[in-house]
């Protein structure tokens, strides 16, 4: 995943933003003790969102302490603590994502930095052998959609649905690992899908420029190479989030509802439409 | 049952007025207007069906006789009997996907009228994948104008394409005029820059 799922800071009770703060402290001191100082870096907004949702759904945040920040001594920092596995999840989905998209890399990349990935793809493997050890789960469900986004991808008729389905299809299925009963499992899946199938458009839409010139696959790239419309992209992004928030209001969540609200109204709009007003005046000047 | 209080997320102590206010909020939300078609229709329309039960109890409880509140849900099946795919409508309906499309699919060339691509969009709907449906219902459409639900299914999707949450919609867009906002504002700043110029700084 690639850090779209963000909050609109400006529009956060400080109180909130400091509960969203601790959310991300305490998953990346997480990532320290479960893996190893490094992987932290691999830490992404995605993941914090995940953790969150984890923690709200479940109840289980259980309180906040403070302790100085492992990066930066001199700092103090405010930690959520959690009763259940939260964040060992989120920490082995990050770790295990960043595996995959290592490896992924390695082949798309020229000669130097491809060296250097080789170089540390070992540490990465042993993480996330480490992590799918306890979660066998997640890491099923991620190289399962690797392999689909690979045949996705090198399918002549790759339709923009078709080329969304496998990540949109691993998000539905990791968010409803935590269903409680089968209304639960469907509302989940249906708003895991719509959320996930978002984050790989709004992926899309943001590398489209940087893909046609340098020939990569793109959804949203015909087979002529011409990028498609601009208020197209914007549909389809809308819709998809449209989407993923009709299901999102079914799900049962009062703690932390105040950020996950923001976000799903405010912070991926705001990202969304930040992309999308970049693509009109990069695709006007060409 | 729940409280009926937690299921509306007020405190027993709110006002009439409050309890008012958070029923026609949820009502709004889970109102089946915003689940058509979608596969999820079903739990939104239970969640309905609480909050209104809900708020009848609350209303019972506060000696008022029967609230107001369960008007809502009405019935929104299609007109499924005198279809051709009725099979497929009762499919759909209990969200098995790949049955209906196997029937579907399986429909001579000759059968494939406005209502087969209506029920082909509606499996790529139910599957999340919007654009398949997008085009499926675009056809239909086409096919039988004057057909109210494959006008209603399409114009959904359309309403989905536009909504853009939170209030920083795109401003940007192509055509802008010659004078945003900040152009009045620099205008603003760059005339109280030659006042104070003057020494009459107001």
């Amino acid at each position: 995943m690639f850090g779209y799922l963000q909050v609109q800071k400006s529009e956060l009770l400080v109180r909130e933003f400091e509960a969203y703060k601790a959310v991300y402290c305490g998953l990346c001191k997480q990532m320290g003790k479960d893996y190893s100082f490094l992987t932290r870096f691999s830490l992404s907004y995605d993941c914090a969102y995940y953790a969150m949702l984890l923690m709200s759904f479940h109840r289980s945040c259980s309180g906040f302490i403070d302790r100085r920040c492992t990066f930066n001594p001199l700092k103090k920092c405010r930690f959520a603590l959690t009763e259940s596995d939260s964040y060992g999840k989120a920490a082995a989905f990050s770790v295990i994502s960043a595996y995959f998209k290592l490896k992924d890399d390695i082949s798309d990349s020229r000669l130097f930095k491809r060296i250097m990935y080789r170089m540390i793809l070992p540490f990465f493997s042993h993480w996330r052998k480490k992590a799918a050890k306890k979660y066998a789960d997640i890491d099923n469900l991620i190289s399962q959609m690797m392999d689909l986004q690979y045949e996705a991808e090198h399918n002549l008729e790759c339709s923009v649905d078709r080329a969304a389905h496998p990540t949109a299809f691993l998000l539905g299925n990791i968010f409803s690992l935590e269903a409680k009963d089968e209304t639960d499992r469907r509302v989940l899946y249906e708003f895991g899908y719509q959320l996930g199938r978002w984050i790989y458009l709004i992926d899309a839409a943001d590398d489209v420029v940087q893909d046609k010139k340098s020939g990569n696959y793109n959804p949203f790239i015909d087979s002529n190479g011409k990028i498609a419309k601009v208020d197209y992209i914007a549909a389809v992004l809308n819709q998809s989030l449209a989407r993923a928030y009709d299901a999102y209001n079914l799900i049962d969540l009062t703690d932390f509802k105040g950020i996950l609200d923001n976000m799903i109204l405010k912070g991926f709009p705001t990202v969304q439409n930040k992309i999308t007003d970049k693509l009109y005046t990069e695709v006007k000047n060409e | 049952m729940n409280n009926p209080y937690e299921v509306l997320g007020v405190s027993e102590t709110a006002s009439d007025e409050e309890i008012k206010d958070a029923y026609r909020r949820l009502a709004k939300k889970y109102h089946p207007d915003n689940y058509t078609d979608s596969p999820l229709s079903d739990i939104a329309e239970q969640k309905m069906k609480e909050i209104n039960e809900a708020y009848d109890q609350i209303n019972q409880i506060r000696q008022k006789g029967r609230g107001t509140g369960s008007a809502g849900s009405g019935n929104y099946s299609g007109n499924g009997s005198s279809s051709q795919f009725y099979s497929v409508r009762i499919y759909i309906q209990r969200n098995m996907i790949d049955q209906a499309e196997q029937i579907l699919d399986s429909a001579p060339q000759g059968n494939r009228t406005a209502e087969w691509f209506y029920l082909k969009g509606m499996c790529a709907y139910r599957r999340g994948w919007s654009e398949q449906a997008f085009s499926y219902f675009t056809t239909a459409c086409n096919m039988n104008p004057g057909n109210g639900e494959y006008r209603a299914a399409l114009n959904n999707m359309q309403n989905q394409r536009a909504y853009n949450y939170g209030g920083y919609n795109q401003t940007n867009v192509g055509n802008q005029s010659d004078c945003t906002c900040c152009d009045i504002c620099t205008t603003i700043m760059c005339a109280d820059c030659l006042c104070d110029c003057c020494r009459m700084g107001c």
